[in-house]
Formats: C-alpha cells, sequence, structure tokens
C-alpha cells in the first residue's frame, strides 16, 4: 500500500500547496522525499565494477605516466654520453600483431580464439648512442602490451550504446572490470590490507603495547615497529640486529636533548615517568650526542651480504634512518626534525594507550584498512617490471661497452623494446603470482576466473574481497562483523567454512578511492590555519587546546580550532574545490585532524541534511527525473558527498528522513543499499535468519539461468542454460538495479507446502511430471572440447582426413562431414569420433614435406566423445581457429538438453536447498478447485528449524502478484519506503481476488479425489535450478580400471574408479565380524597375488614355469616353497622395504 | 452418506455450460471416487495428437534443435481423429515414421526471413499432410486480423538470413506419457456446498454484524439486502471452503448462524481445454476411456488367470 499511498499524496500535493502556501514554505516540512531514484543513477553513471574501472582508469591515465616519469632514464656508467629519457607514456587502442601487422581487436574475438586484449604501450623518448653527442628524438615505441580491463577508458567497448556492444559481440549487461587474458577472462581480486602510512596502535604476542608504521613511498616499503618491552621503548627495524633504543635513534637524529624529547611528547607527568627509563637506559651506554649515537647505532646494524653502494662519508646508518626508518616522513637536506616529531607522535599515542586501553587501535576496524584494486596493484606490477627492464638494459649497455671490440653500433632502442613488460604482465595476471621483489611482495591467488555459470557469479567476482591474512588463523576478531562495515560492505555475502568472515564482498552503493593529489590539500590547509609544524616547537606541538593536522598519515602542523577547520575543509569539497573523495575527519580522543586522500579507502554517498533537515527536496527528484539532473550534479550542488569509514564518525546519519533530529548531519539515501549483489537477489531478507540470506549468497552464484545476452556465442568449456528462465515474480529493487530480471536464472514454480509420499523427507522436493514435460527446469549443458593439429619441427603436420564411410569404423564416424569434422546439429553419441585426425609418424629429424608423406606415414589419432553410456549430446558449434603458436585449433560445443530428474538440486531464494525426491504424474497431484496444481511441493518441516520468513512473504507476495498483475518488491528493509509491499496490502489483495488473507488453499487429493484435512500454504516461489546434477555425479562400477602400480582399482568417477572400502567402514564389519566380507572387499576384490613365499628365510622368492615349482632366490632352492595369497600392495612394500635395506621376513605356520 | 448402504448408483450428469473449449458441469448421485476417476481420465488418459518426432533440415535460428522439437511438440493439434487413430505402437501398417495415415500425421514447417523485420514463425506456419489434423487456432472471429492471437503459437523468431526447414510427425498419445498429449488444460471438480442459514440466530444480528459477516468472506457468496435486511445466499458455488464466515460468526459469539456442508454425493466440474478437443467431447471420450478400462478388467473375466491373479477380489468385481 505504501506505493499507492505515495501516489496519493504527490497527487495531492498542489492543492495542498495553494492552501497554506506560507507555512508550507516557511515550516521545515518533514515530509520523507523518495530518494531512490538516485541509486540507479548512481550505478548508470558509474557501473556495477566501479571499483575496477575507476582504478584502471586513473592506473593508464594518470600513474603510468608519474611511474614513467619518476624512473625517466637510463643513463650508462660507462659512458655518460650514452643515455635514453622517456619524456612521454600513453597506452594506444588494444590490437593485435598478426604476421607483423598490427589489427585492432575487440574482446569477444579474444575470447574465442584465445588471445590476450591488450593494447601497446606507447612512449617518446630522447636519447644519445653517444656518437657525436647527437640527441635523437623518437616517439611512438612500443615498449610491452597493457592487457586492458574491458569497459575501461582504453577498451573500444567504452561509451558504446547496446547496439554497437551487440555488434562487436557483447553483453550490454556485463559489467567489465576484468581482462581477457589468452581467452580466459580474469579479475584481479580486490585485496584488502591494512592502511598504509599509518601509526597503529596495538600489542604483540606478549602483550607489550607496539606502534606500527607500514611505510610505502614510490621507492620502497618498509615496516618500522616501535614497542615497550619491560618499562624501555625499543625500536625494531630489519636494518638492525635486534632491538634499538628509542632514546638512541632520537640523538642520532640531532634529538640531544632529553627535555625536548619530553616536551614533544608532552609534559603530562605520567608521559614524562613512562619515558624515563628509556632515557635512562640511554644514558647508561653512554650516548650523549648525536655522534655516539650513530656509533651505536653502527654497530647494530645487520651485516650485508654483499657491499652495495651506499654513501661512506655519512654513514650506512644515516641512510637508513633517513630512507628506510618510517620512510613516508620525508628528510630534506638532512633535517630530520619532522621524523623526531613523528616519533614522538608515536611514543605518545603507545603512552596513551599504555595509560588507556580504550585508545588502542582496532585492526579489523574497517576504517583501518585499504582496499587494493586492480589499477593499484597492476601500477605496483608496471612499476617494477618497467623498472627491470630499464636496469636491465642499463646492464646491457654497460656490458656491450665493457667489450672491447663491438661489432654493430650500439642502439639503446632496442633495449626497451623487448616483450619482457608483456610477459611479466600476461604472466602475472594469468597465474595469478604476484612477485614483485623490489616491494618483497609474493602473493599467490591474486586473479580469479570470472564465474560464467550464472550472471551473478560473474557480478559477484567483481565485489570479492580477498583477504590479507592466512586462513589458518583460529581468531575470530577478524571473522566478525565490524559495526564499521555497514553500507560499505555487505553484510550477508561470505563464504561458508575456512574463508567465513574474511572473505568479503562489497555493498552495493561502495565506492574505493583512488589517489589523490596532496599538494594543493596541503597548501588549503595552510591558508585555513593550520601552523606550520617547522615553525612549531615541541612544547607548543600538544597544547591542550590544539590539534594536529595529519594529511594521509604525514603531520602537517596543529590547529587551534580543528571543528572551523573540518567544517571549512567540507565546505570546500562540497562546493567541488577540492576532491569529493578526501575525507575529513576530527578524531577527539587523539587530539587530530586527519585528512585523507590516499587510494583504496572505502565511501558511499550519503545525503547531507542541515540541522537534520534534507537538503534534497521534492524538487531535486522531479529534476532527476525529467533528466534536468544527473549524479554528479547532486554531489556538484553539494547535496550528497562522499563519507568514508572515518568521516562517519563525525557524523550523525539517520536512516529516514523522519528519524532526523537536530543533529543529524546525514541521511541515507536508501537503506536496502548496505546489501551487495548477491544478497540483493533475496526478497524480504530482513525477515530471514542471517545464515539463511548467508547460503543464498552462496547458492545464487550456482543457479541456471541465462548468463549473457552473447551466451550463445561463447566458447566456455562448461556453459549451463536455463531452456525458460523467467524473472522473478516477486523483485527487489536491486534485481532491477543489477538487471537480474532481464538474466534471471529461476523460475516460478508454484509450490504447495504440504507433506506428499514420503519422498519429500530432508528437504527432498516432489515434483509434477507435467511440469517437467512443459519445460520446467530443463537446462542446456555444454561443453567444449578442443583439438589442435599440431606442426612438428620437422615440418610435418596433423591432418583431418575424409572419414571412411563404409567398412570396419564407418558408424563411429557418422556425425562426421566430408572434412572429417563433427556436423554442426548431428547427434554425438559415446565413442563417436568428432575428428578423423591422422599424426605422422615421424616428428623429429630432418626436415620433410608434408606433402610428400604418404598415407602410410600417418597413424590415426582420432578423438572420440567420452561420457557414459546415456550422456548423448549434440555438436552445437564447431569453430576453427589458430592458436598462439600457430597451430589450427578446433573447438566442438557438445550440447545437452536435460530435464530434471530424482537427484537434482533446486533451491528458492532463501538458503533452502532441496533435491528433487520423486516425480509424480500430475494426476496424482493434489489441485484445488480453481484447477490449480502445484508444479512442487515442499515439506512443511524445512520452515520452523529455518525461521525463513521471507521464503513465506515471497509466497503470499507471488500469488498476489499473479492474481492482480503487478510485480510485488520485496527490498530489503523496505516497508518504510515502499519498496516492499507489506504483508498487509498482500492479504487485502489476495482477498480481493477470492483468496484466504493467509495464503492457504483448500486442496482435494489428487488420488483419492477427497479433499485434504488442513488448508495448504500454497503460491508461486521463485525457485533456482542449481548446477549440480545427478547425470554429473551418478557413477558405480563392476570390474574395471585398475592403477599400475599397486593393481587396485582407480580412484575417482572420471577414471571410472571403484568405491572405497575406507577405515570407518572397515571398523564397522570388523565390529560387526564379517570377516568374510572384508577378507572379499580388501583383497579378492581388489588386488588378489599369488606368492611363492620360502619357509626357510621367509623371503619372496618365484614360481619357475621349467621347474614347475617355486623357487627360493636368497637360498637357490626350491625345497622349502609355499604358495600363498596375498594383496598385490603387499607384495609392493615388501619388495619397497627391501630396497631401503629392511628385510621383512613372514614366518608360516599351518592354519 | 448414512443412507446410501449399496454401492449401486446411478451417476447423472447435468451440463451447465458449454463454451468450445469450456465446460461446466455437475456429476450427482456418485462419489468422490467416480468423479476423481473422470478427472484424472481426462488428464491423462484421453488421447490426443502431438507432434513427436523432429527431423531438422536446417537451423539457423537462435534456438536449438532440441528447444524448437520440445515447442513443436507442445503445440496442441486439433485431435477429433485421435480416438479413432491407433498407436504408432501398435499399428500394424507401420513402424511409426509417418509412413502411415492410421497413426501418424506429417508435417513440414519451411521459413526463411527474408526482410529487415524479426519474422515470427508460428504455428500457422506448419504444413498439415492431413487437413483435419492442424494446429489449434485461438483466433477469435470478432477480433481483427493483427490481432496477436490470430498469428498463431509462436515457435522462434527469425533475423534476416535465418532459416528453418523441418519435418515433423504428429502422433497419437495420453498426457500419462507426457502433458503435451493431455488435451486438459484444468479439470477440476468441487463438492457442491450447502448453505444453511439459521434465520432465528441471524435476526440476533446487528445489521452491521451481517454485513460484516457478508464481507468476512474473500469470495462473494452472501450478499446483505439492505432493505429487507436479510443476509441472502447469491452464490453458493462461490463458496471455497475457506470457513471464514463461520469463524466470523464464532468470533461474533454465534456460532451456527451459518452452516456449511459439502454435499458428498455431487460434483461440480470445471473442464478447459487445450482446444485440441472441444471441453465438451473431453468429457465423452473420458466416459468412452473409462469404460474401455472397465471393459478391459471385465473382459479378464473369461480367463482363468484373473481368478489366480486377483483371487477373491476378481469373484467380488464379478458382482458374487
Amino acid at each position: 500500500m505504501g506505493v499507492d499511498e505515495k501516489f496519493n499524496s504527490i497527487h495531492e500535493k498542489p492543492e495542498n500547496r495553494i492552501e497554506i502556501d506560507k507555512q508550507f514554505l516557511s515550516a521545515p516540512v518533514k515530509k520523507a522525499v523518495d530518494k531512490f531514484q538516485l541509486v540507479p543513477e548512481y550505478l548508470k553513471a558509474r557501473g556495477l565494477a566501479r571499483q575496477h574501472l575507476d582504478s584502471f582508469n586513473y592506473f593508464v591515465g594518470t600513474e603510468i605516466k608519474k611511474i614513467v616519469e619518476a624512473n625517466n632514464t637510463i643513463k650508462s656508467s660507462q659512458n655518460e654520453n650514452i643515455w635514453l629519457k622517456y619524456t612521454n607514456v600513453r597506452i594506444d587502442e588494444p590490437s593485435t600483431v598478426i604476421n607483423a601487422v598490427t589489427v585492432p581487436i575487440t574482446p569477444h574475438n579474444c575470447r574465442l580464439s584465445d588471445l590476450t586484449y591488450s593494447a601497446p604501450i606507447k612512449v617518446d623518448v630522447v636519447y644519445c648512442n653517444g656518437t657525436g653527442y647527437i640527441n635523437q628524438a623518437k616517439s611512438n615505441v612500443t615498449i610491452g602490451r597493457m592487457p586492458i580491463m574491458l569497459r575501461s577508458s582504453h577498451c573500444v567497448l567504452y561509451g558504446k550504446d547496446e547496439e554497437e556492444l551487440a555488434k562487436l559481440g557483447e553483453c550490454p549487461l556485463d559489467p567489465g572490470g576484468y581482462f581477457i587474458i589468452k581467452g580466459t577472462e580474469k579479475v584481479i581480486l580486490i585485496q584488502e590490507q591494512l592502511s598504509k602510512n599509518r601509526i597503529i596502535i596495538d600489542t604483540d604476542k606478549k602483550g607489550c603495547v607496539q606502534a606500527s608504521v607500514t611505510s610505502s613511498t614510490e621507492v620502497t616499503k618498509t615496516k618500522t615497529v616501535i614497542r615497550m618491552e619491560k618499562e624501555k621503548i625499543y625500536l625494531y627495524l630489519n636494518q638492525f640486529k635486534g632491538k634499538v633504543p628509542i632514546m638512541v635513534v632520537m640523538k642520532a637524529m640531532g634529538m640531544e636533548s632529553d627535555q625536548e624529547v619530553v616536551q614533544m611528547v608532552g609534559r603530562d607527568p605520567r608521559y614524562g615517568a613512562l619515558i624515563l627509563p628509556s632515557i635512562e637506559e640511554c644514558a647508561s651506554k653512554g650516548v650523549y650526542t648525536q655522534r655516539e649515537a650513530l656509533e651505536f647505532l653502527e654497530k647494530e646494524l645487520t651485516r650485508l651480504p654483499y657491499s652495495s653502494v651506499h654513501n661512506q662519508r655519512e654513514g650506512r646508518t644515516m641512510s637508513i634512518l633517513r630512507d628506510i626508518f618510517i620512510a613516508n616522513v620525508r628528510v630534506t637536506q638532512n633535517n630530520f626534525r619532522a621524523k623526531c616529531i613523528y616519533v614522538a607522535v608515536m611514543l605518545r599515542r603507545m603512552m596513551e594507550a599504555i595509560l588507556n586501553k580504550d585508545t588502542m587501535d582496532d585492526k579489523d576496524y574497517v576504517g583501518n584498512k585499504r582496499l587494493e584494486v586492480s589499477g593499484q596493484l597492476l601500477s605496483l606490477l608496471f612499476e617494477d617490471l618497467f623498472k627491470t627492464m630499464n636496469d636491465e638494459a642499463r646492464k646491457i649497455i654497460d656490458i656491450t661497452l665493457s667489450k672491447q671490440s663491438r661489432a654493430s653500433r650500439l642502439d639503446i632502442i632496442q633495449f626497451i623494446t623487448r616483450d619482457s613488460i608483456s610477459m611479466g604482465l600476461e604472466r602475472t595476471i594469468s597465474t595469478g603470482n604476484f612477485d614483485v621483489k623490489r616491494f618483497r611482495m609474493h602473493r599467490k591467488g591474486m586473479t580469479q576466473l570470472v564465474g560464467r555459470l550464472s550472471y551473478i557469479q560473474a557480478l559477484g567476482s567483481m565485489t570479492k574481497i580477498s583477504p590479507q591474512f592466512e586462513k589458518s588463523r583460529k581468531v575470530s576478531g577478524p571473522r566478525a562483523l565490524q559495526p564499521s562495515q555497514w553500507g560499505m560492505l555487505c553484510p550477508c555475502d561470505t563464504p561458508e567454512g575456512e574463508s567465513c568472515g574474511l572473505v568479503k564482498n562489497l555493498a552495493l552503493l561502495t565506492h574505493v578511492t583512488t589517489d589523490q593529489d596532496e599538494g594543493p590539500i596541503i597548501s588549503l590547509c595552510y591558508c585555513l590555519g593550520v601552523e606550520d609544524l617547522e615553525l612549531l616547537s615541541g612544547e607548543e606541538l600538544h597544547m591542550p587546546n590544539s590539534f594536529l593536522v595529519m594529511l594521509n598519515g604525514l603531520i602537517l602542523g596543529k590547529h587551534l580550532k580543528p571543528q572551523r577547520f573540518a567544517n571549512a575543509m567540507r565546505k570546500l569539497r562540497r562546493a567541488g574545490k577540492i576532491n569529493n573523495f578526501v575525507s575529513i575527519f576530527v578524531n577527539e580522543k587523539q587530539h587530530c585532524v586527519y585528512i585523507a586522500s590516499d587510494g583504496g579507502r572505502v565511501c558511499r554517498p550519503l545525503v547531507i541534511a542541515d540541522k537534520g533537515i534534507s537538503r534534497i527536496k521534492e524538487n531535486h527528484m522531479r529534476e532527476l527525473k525529467d533528466g534536468v539532473r544527473t549524479f554528479d550534479s547532486f554531489l556538484a550542488d553539494g547535496l550528497i558527498e562522499y563519507l568514508d569509514v572515518n568521516e562517519e564518525n563525525n557524523a550523525l546519519i539517520a536512516l529516514y528522513e523522519k528519524d532526523a533530529t537536530h543533529e543529524t548531519t546525514h541521511i541515507e539515501i536508501e537503506p536496502f543499499t548496505i546489501l551487495g549483489y548477491c544478497a540483493g537477489l533475496i526478497p524480504y531478507p530482513h525477515h530471514n535468519q542471517s545464515p539463511r540470506n548467508t547460503y543464498q549468497c552462496a547458492m545464487g552464484k550456482q543457479a541456471m539461468g541465462h548468463i549473457a545476452h552473447n551466451q550463445l556465442c561463447r566458447m566456455d568449456t562448461l556453459i549451463y542454460l536455463l531452456v525458460y528462465p523467467q524473472r522473478p515474480l516477486l523483485t527487489t529493487r536491486t534485481i532491477e538495479l543489477i538487471s537480474y530480471d532481464k538474466l534471471g536464472a529461476g523460475q516460478n514454480a508454484t509450490v504447495a507446502v504440504m507433506s506428499y509420499s514420503g519422498y519429500d523427507i530432508e528437504d527432498a522436493i516432489v515434483m509434477n511430471k507435467s511440469s517437467l514435460d512443459r519445460g520446467f527446469g530443463r537446462c542446456i549443458v555444454m561443453k567444449k572440447t578442443t583439438a589442435v593439429c599440431q606442426k612438428y619441427e620437422n615440418g610435418a603436420s596433423d591432418r583431418i582426413v575424409r572419414p571412411q564411410r563404409e567398412g570396419w569404423d564407418a558408424n563411429k564416424m557418422q556425425i562426421l562431414d566430408d572434412d572429417g569434422l563433427a556436423a554442426p546439429g548431428e547427434i554425438i553419441r559415446p565413442l563417436d569420433i568428432y575428428i578423423n585426425k591422422e599424426s605422422p609418424k615421424v616428428t623429429k629429424g630432418t626436415a620433410t614435406n608434408s606433402s610428400e608423406l604418404k598415407d602410410s606415414d600417418y597413424k590415426n589419432t582420432r578423438q572420440s566423445y567420452k561420457g557414459s553410456e546415456g550422456e548423448t549430446g549434440a555438436v552445437d558449434r564447431v569453430a576453427l581457429c589458430s592458436d598462439r603458436s600457430g597451430n589450427m585449433s578446433i573447438q566442438f560445443m557438445i550440447r545437452q538438453t536435460r530435464r530434471p530428474e530424482v537427484g537434482d538440486k533446486f533451491s528458492s531464494r532463501h538458503g533452502q536447498k532441496g533435491v528433487c525426491g520423486t516425480i509424480v504424474q500430475q494426476e496424482d497431484f493434489p489441485f484445488s478447485e480453481r484447477g490449480i496444481c502445484p508444479d512442487l511441493i515442499m515439506n512443511p518441516h524445512g520452515f520452523p528449524s529455518r525461521m525463513t520468513v521471507g521464503k513465506m512473504i515471497e509466497l503470499l507476495g507471488g500469488k498476489a502478484g499473479v492474481s492482480c498483475g503487478r510485480f510485488h518488491y520485496g527490498s530489503a528493509f523496505g516497508e518504510e519506503s515502499g519498496h516492499a509491499d507489506t504483508v498487509g496490502s498482500i492479504s487485502e489483495t489476495l482477498v480481493e481476488h477470492g483468496f484466504s488473507y493467509c495464503g492457504k488453499d483448500f486442496i482435494y487429493s489428487g488420488i483419492t479425489g477427497m479433499p485434504l484435512e488442513a488448508y495448504v500454504f500454497m503460491g508461486p516461489i521463485y525457485y533456482q535450478k542449481l548446477k549440480h546434477m545427478v547425470m554429473d555425479k551418478m557413477h558405480a562400477r563392476g570390474n574395471g580400471p585398475k592403477v599400475m602400480m599397486t593393481r587396485q582399482p582407480t580412484e575417482g568417477r572420471s577414471r571410472n574408479g571403484g568405491l572405497r572400502v575406507g577405515e570407518m567402514e572397515r571398523d564397522c564389519l570388523i565390529a560387526y565380524g564379517a570377516s568374510m566380507l572384508i577378507y572379499e572387499r580388501l583383497m579378492k576384490s581388489s588386488d588378489p597375488f599369488e606368492v611363492q613365499v620360502c619357509r626357510k628365510c621367509g623371503l619372496l622368492g618365484y614360481y619357475s614355469f621349467k621347474l614347475k615349482s617355486g623357487i627360493c632366490s636368497t637360498c637357490k632352492s626350491g625345497a622349502n616353497m609355499s604358495t600363498m595369497k596375498l594383496p598385490y600392495a603387499c607384495k609392493l612394500l615388501i619388495q619397497e622395504l627391501q630396497s631401503m635395506n629392511i628385510v621383512p621376513r613372514l614366518k608360516l605356520t599351518e592354519a | 452418506m448414512d443412507s446410501v448402504a449399496s454401492y449401486q448408483r446411478f451417476p447423472s450428469i447435468k451440463m451447465r455450460e458449454v463454451k468450445g473449449d469450456y465446460c461446466k458441469f455437475e456429476l450427482r448421485n456418485t462419489d468422490a471416487s467416480m468423479a476423481n476417476a473422470l478427472r484424472r481420465v481426462m488428464i491423462a488418459e484421453v488421447p490426443t495428437i502431438a507432434i513427436d518426432l523432429v527431423e531438422i533440415e536446417v537451423n539457423s535460428s537462435v534456438l536449438n534443435d532440441e528447444f524448437i522439437a520440445h515447442r513443436l511438440g507442445l503445440i496442441p493439434l486439433t485431435s477429433e481423429r485421435a480416438m479413432s487413430m491407433r498407436f504408432s505402437r501398435d499399428c500394424d501398417a507401420c513402424d511409426g515414421d509417418g509412413q502411415c495415415e492410421y497413426c501418424s500425421v506429417e508435417y513440414y514447417l519451411r521459413v526463411k526471413c527474408h526482410g529487415d523485420q524479426t519474422l515470427d514463425v508460428t504455428s500457422k506456419d506448419l504444413l498439415s499432410s492431413d487437413p483435419s489434423v492442424r494446429p489449434v487456432d485461438f483466433a477469435d472471429p470478432s477480433a481483427g486480423i493483427d490481432s496477436t492471437d490470430t498469428r498463431g503459437i509462436i515457435i522462434v523468431k527469425l533475423r534476416r538470413g535465418q532459416e528453418l526447414r523441418l519435418r515433423a510427425i504428429a502422433r497419437k498419445g495420453i498426457g500419462k506419457d507426457h502433458a503435451k498429449w493431455s488435451p486438459a488444460a484444468t479439470v477440476t471438480f468441487m463438492y457442491e456446498p450447502e448453505i444453511y442459514i439459521n434465520d432465528a440466530l441471524m435476526d440476533t444480528l446487528t445489521p452491521a454484524e451481517k454485513r460484516s459477516l457478508v464481507e468476512s468472506s474473500p469470495t462473494k457468496v452472501f450478499e446483505y439486502d439492505e432493505t429487507t435486511q436479510q443476509v441472502l445466499v447469491v452464490d453458493p458455488e462461490a463458496y471455497t471452503y475457506d470457513e471464514e464466515v463461520i469463524k466470523k460468526a464464532e468470533a461474533m459469539g454465534k456460532p451456527g448462524v451459518i452452516e456449511i456442508h459439502a454435499k458428498e454425493d455431487s460434483f461440480i466440474f470445471t473442464v478447459e481445454s487445450t482446444g485440441a478437443i472441444k471441453a465438451s467431447q473431453l468429457v465423452l471420450n473420458a466416459i468412452d476411456v473409462l469404460k474401455q478400462k472397465l471393459d478391459a478388467v471385465r473382459l479378464s473375466e473369461d480367463t482363468v488367470e484373473a481368478d489366480d491373479q486377483f483371487g477373491e477380489l476378481g469373484a467380488h468385481m464379478r458382482g458374487g
């Protein structure tokens, strides 16, 4: 009813306005404005994989230029006049090189023909080869190829409309955000990390308080830890052998006066008391001056494995303190003051934490985390590869120069046009192993195949966040749901099992920031009254009423009126003077103002409210509807802003306008946006028990349906499709936003909640045979098989020959066309040959002309369709393309259409999975007097313990939906804002159409024709068919293949293996006393073997067929031989033991 | 029904409404087993003709062969001939490959799209070898030519250059084997309700109470006459046995003001056919099939094996 009310009220509005015009204008009317329209607008403008696209665009647009500029010269150390300088870099259009010709490519082409979708990285260079000192310039030099993210600014799909996309063979609903490497779609997972360059206060394993900073600059990445141990404070840095007293380090940085250190930390006597032991220790070591300190530290250094080039004049300690110790604080002209203050602040926060445990930082707090998105990771990788290439170029130049006689003239260009960058990028993305030695980064599993089982799975892999921690840790902290995740990360979507709570997913409106330039922000801060750090004495630093101002972890200075400063900054941000994504956060506890402009912060849009009154008014939303406004104009006009997790702490956010009070600063756009894509499919999730929603998030990805609009043009190894997918009768707003209603994965089944036939226990469902006949749950499975026409080193190559039409093999070749390949549309049965290929017998040695080879020089290498009995399919498509090594590769898509059978898995959208228990004729199914007969029957026992009330409401809403012809909504928390129909209004609709308000029907038994004793809850529920099907799992064997070594049956269905009687099964049989059964299973049916045993020496002999008796090869006689039966594995063990000088002897006695 | 001691019944049918593919009738003087048998036979055992074998020559449409074959199978074909046709498995004249007119009907479909518009291939494009067995025409004669109904059932849509050429063989079959052979879209029955209003008790209610009592039923069974201030039964068959009225009466503290019973020996059937045969014909055919089935049981009376098989039951069936 909510919608109707709104509809009416909008129409009533103008009349009211005329009547009480003055009052209407003057009074702050608390009339909720429907802000929902902002969400589709936001998603339309930004796309579904915006995090990836934004970061990649930033990388190829800005970051790559910075990287090249930072490392722009290669200069020979031998000859000053040989150098090269990069002046510009850009990424070209995606293309590939075929026979030395550059051809533009489209993503779909790459998918089909196993290519990499990449674009050349072009640079402009100025260089000098040393000859005659002439500077030469050259532009458009290709130094490598950059894989291009689909739908990014450099992709051919960028900005294309639906029709153009269709022409390129692309699905308009595909989110992009992934790469195509060698034909496979790979997405770089979002990586969750602790923020860089921030002071984190926590305790180590022993409970000592420590302050740690992970510094990250363009040059290095280091970790600095300051820890309090036995009341003394030490520095841990891996350049030093062990711990180093912090006061010594301070002295080494020129802080010779202890008084100043104490002043900098703060004059509170409690701090003084805490720092005193450290000062005393320093004095006891006899370190008073900077020189003494440096000398002391020099001794503590770790030995370098090899002597590196460092400045001998000032000593290694100095350079370590400057470049490695808290590397993010820059030291210019050996002015260590900023670094000293930074250390002092670290000490101060540590002491605060010692005095008051509450000030400890929470590592799991989302504000202390950064998400590394593909752009950032790629830039890291590119930087490393670029530097490596330059270093190598330099090395080669030096080596060539050092050689006495040089034949050819040195051309510096040739050293930068190698494919080390392309190879590196391609290999890293395709394997997922990031190995960046420069930053000591060795991570595995960073990329993942884009799951194409369903559209939702593809979307899900774009928002997946993989954790930094190893999964084995038994702590519950990182796995728990953090309150700070609200609105940023989906509370439902996480896997079950070992990575539960560690792998997360982004919420609907989350944005991940990219790096912003700090320069303008710094100058702006100083303009707004931040007192420069350089001009402050230690004493002034921590005045009681002053707040430190930190920008991205760096101390800029202090400000006396932090709130005013923050307000001014925010005003400027809302006015668009500084970037939207800069966050300003006043931390009252720490007396700090944190300004952040770094990349990887999660933030989300919120409506700004002034004293509890939303800035967005009806007219704004109307303008949006009329297309006059866009989401960006809302941002530009300061109606909406992005808040990151830290800044949210300074805001009071009301869920709805009506809840806003005077102190409210922001209002949520829509509450359902706290869920992600997968959880957004669930209708009424707020009525379900929470784990059910989590289960559905995992199952939605396994549901079959339409995977993309180009699904029939794709050549994936495995495609599952539904024959007649439907749009859910009970939708949510998220479903519409992510177009699940266009690429559905399920069908609306009329479900009767009742017990029937007993084949419905333990979550099994009973299905109506007529429904299956008419296409319910029918699915298409397509599998790809590939054959390669190999070329060999001697010039010979495989050939495909005409099939035999008569003779021995002819019946197996029936489906072949005259070209030797299976014809599309033919029905293929197991053992049918689908490619009549022949390979040359001789593939090595001297070159031969393939035309000279006779038919007898070839042997059959036909390939036949494997699959168990009854697994017939049809050849769907045959595609020919050349693979990377120039061989012809032939791909066959083999299609099977399957109707549901007993044992196939189905699930509703509420984590209620079940297998088909039995299939029943329609006439046996119960029916109502209206003639409604359910498609499936679900057992009511599924409800009490699962508490999936949402499913019940879905049934009601679906029933009302089919009766009145309107799709009903069930968005999360949507009753309040009219995005979900209430049970009340649904019941009214039901009664209007002659149903009972509670959704129950009067039902007759189909078998007897008698009415059933109880009313049955019946109506449509959206059911998903999951990919687990009996046909793919069913397995049994009698005799079959055996493993060569042990002579035991093979393992696994794919090898037609046996079913193992395992340890526990064996225990049962022993306990039961079924000794002969154990003998039969473990020996007779497995690996029986007859051996000759020598009674004298107890070793195994052999049977001599000449002498017709056993012979012991150790005793050299056949006198004392016995024949006995052993499992072959036992004989193997005896022999293996013998091979390692252990002699097992068998002692035989008469049984 | 205590009055009926003997199982001997003389069921009677009274047709109420016959409208092509829809009919409504009363079945009286029998019990649920009879009614249900009739219903089950109508759904599952009345034979019709449906496409069963498809031989595809060319298919360059977006839908794959099985998909199209499945869709073709589900098209209802006019099956007046079905009762007299042979099942192809019982056919002596052929082996069911469509060469024989006794058991199969051949269809051809040859469509190619030449224009820029998408071409809808519909059931109208199927060319039948037997004019009496053709795809069901849902066209409403009153509607115009370009109404959607007149275009038949869409099989597939073709774009320029796409082509579909196939031969299909329709056979006789029953709904038990596959739902495509089921002539019934909806077959359902209900017990005829007997509504008794206790007038004396009703008079104790206020007009408002009466009105709310009338409105408590989700279907329009009762009516409140404003002038006479009486509750009237307008449509007893609209009652869905939801007991809402009775519950309401109990809630008002007047249980028994309305009493509703199901008459256990009379049923109201609603039959909708797929169009393959007329709904009225469906009922008649169902009775025929039912009779044949009973005949089959009676036939076994003569055989000795039947006695062994059924034992006492056999004797009982013979009326002994």
